[in-house]
């Protein structure tokens, strides 16, 4: 089995093969010409290619491709309720329903809006509780705008769905999307002193539950890195263990292994770079007690920025992890982290990276 | 009949096809017949602020305008560009406003020229208004 990495830039879509071994890669591309692409994968139901693009002229969308990339469609009419005195603003990010809802989707985006396709993408309707939830007069935008970034479905209750928007902070429905708590318990807004830890405002920049252990999240936040074992109830910040930094955009994780993730800090928000003058790339594989400094492949001399959807893992044994630079690099290791290759350089700025199967 | 020309990108979302042959009275009404309009007009029906509207060369605001048989009708995406940082310069300085909008757009008759300039990556179109220098 093949793998691909969808790489979407400020200018189309890229899109990265190579076979299970995940050494040598092929880049393909642009689609999507003049498109921003914010974020694209390929849904695992049935194989459709989804992309949230924008346009500064033309505004925020989505398009979809039946044929790998060959010809793309579209969707028309995404928009929020006027009485709500919101307008759909940027396209962020698109995520596969549950398996036992297999033409259902969500799209993220700004203003921390949410919308639901029931028919593969074709159209979209806003989650009209999170329009009107009670809180979001106490959201504010990150320097992204108000987007909804994350969004997770937990792969053992179709019903259960968490979101993250900046700064708004983590959300989790029990229902479907009918209602949204606020799940920020133990997560800091050290940029609001008055307050340090508020109901909802924290800024959170990426948002992942365990594929295998679904109780288990993780999230890089503005300020620090998180992990919570009960669903979001509460949340431990995992720091002083050997990660030079908490600020950091993008997080990953392994499929088989619910202790570990990676992340790659930046020296700070004042200062959005990799620290010491290299990419490193920081994995923990004790739940975060301990993070270990990873080189291998990596340029040590090197000033390098990582968007919040900047990074993958693929469902492979053992598990890749793709990383794509705001430079135009992307960086995969099959082996845990311990070697990289550079399997593109010298794209357009890479917004996202996201991992499909590729046959 | 009246005719509607796309740029390149509108085009392509129109599946290839820049140039349409309508009926239509108003400009408006002409553009709410093309297959990217959603492209071209907001969720509220208002046309995006940096698309740019020319009827036989002269830029219009007015979508209500009343067409005759035998018109084209051009759209323009608006020059835009410059970081982040740079947004507020621009719109404050009207000779550097003017340098940067009149590089790459067709000249209409009267010489005055309605730009929008945006940012990349700005959160907010600004439509500073502009003379060709």
């Amino acid at each position: 089995m093949g793998v691909a990495v969808l790489a979407g830039t400020r200018k189309g879509l890229f899109v990265l093969t190579s076979d299970e071994n995940r050494t040598d890669w092929s880049v393909e591309g642009p689609h999507l010409v003049g498109w921003e692409v914010f974020h694209a994968m390929r849904d695992p139901r049935d194989g459709t290619l989804h992309a949230a693009t924008n346009h500064m002229v033309y505004g925020a969308t989505t398009h979809r491709s039946h044929d790998l990339g060959e010809t793309w469609e579209r969707t028309e009419g995404i928009g929020l309720p006027e009485d709500s005195g919101l307008t759909w603003e940027k396209s962020w990010h698109v995520e596969p329903g549950h398996p036992d809802q297999p033409q259902t989707l969500w799209l993220g985006g700004t203003p921390g809006a949410l919308f639901r396709s029931d028919d593969g993408g074709s159209s979209w309707t806003p989650v009209q509780s999170l329009v009107e939830h009670s809180s979001r007069e106490h959201w504010n935008p990150g320097a992204g705008g108000l987007c909804c970034h994350s969004i997770q479905v937990d792969p053992s209750d179709p019903h259960r769905l968490y979101i993250a928007i900046s700064a708004a902070g983590a959300f989790r429905s029990d229902d479907g999307g009918e209602t949204w708590e606020p799940k920020n318990s133990g997560v800091a807004a050290d940029f609001m002193p008055d307050d340090p830890f508020p109901e909802v405002g924290q800024c959170v920049h990426k948002l992942l539950v365990h594929p295998a252990r679904p109780e288990r999240l993780w999230q890089q936040n503005h300020c620090g890195v998180y992990r919570s074992d009960d669903r979001g109830d509460n949340w431990e910040r995992l720091e002083g263990n050997g990660l030079p930094s908490g600020f950091g955009f993008p997080i990953a994780l392994d499929p088989a292994d619910a202790d570990v993730a990676y992340v790659v800090p930046e020296e700070g928000a004042e200062n959005r770079v990799t620290p010491d003058g290299r990419l490193g790339i920081y994995r923990t594989r004790d739940g975060g007690a301990s993070w270990d400094l990873l080189t291998g492949g990596l340029p040590q001399a090197a000033w390098q920025s990582v968007k919040r959807e900047g990074m993958s893992f693929d469902r492979l044994d053992p598990a890749g992890v793709y990383l794509g630079t705001q430079s135009g690099s992307v960086f995969a290791t099959a082996d845990g982290g311990e070697s990289w290759v550079e399997a593109a350089r010298f794209l357009p700025e890479i917004l996202s990276v996201e991992a499909a199967e590729w046959s | 009949m009246v005719v509607v020309l796309l740029p390149s990108l509108l085009a392509t979302e129109a599946g290839g096809q820049g140039r349409f042959e309508l009926d239509a009275e108003t400009v408006r009404e002409a553009l709410r017949e093309l297959p990217i309009r959603d492209l071209i007009f907001d969720e509220r029906g208002q046309l995006r602020p940096l698309v740019n509207v020319y009827v036989n060369s002269a830029q219009v605001d007015d979508l209500e305008g009343r067409l005759a048989d035998g018109d084209e009708i051009r759209l323009v995406a608006a020059v835009a560009g410059g970081g982040r940082g740079a947004v507020e310069k621009v719109s404050d300085t009207h000779s550097r406003l003017s340098r940067v909008c009149h590089q790459t757009r067709p000249q209409p008759a009267d010489a005055r020229l309605r730009t929008g300039c945006a940012p990349f990556g700005s959160s907010r179109a600004v439509s500073p208004r502009c003379q060709t220098p």
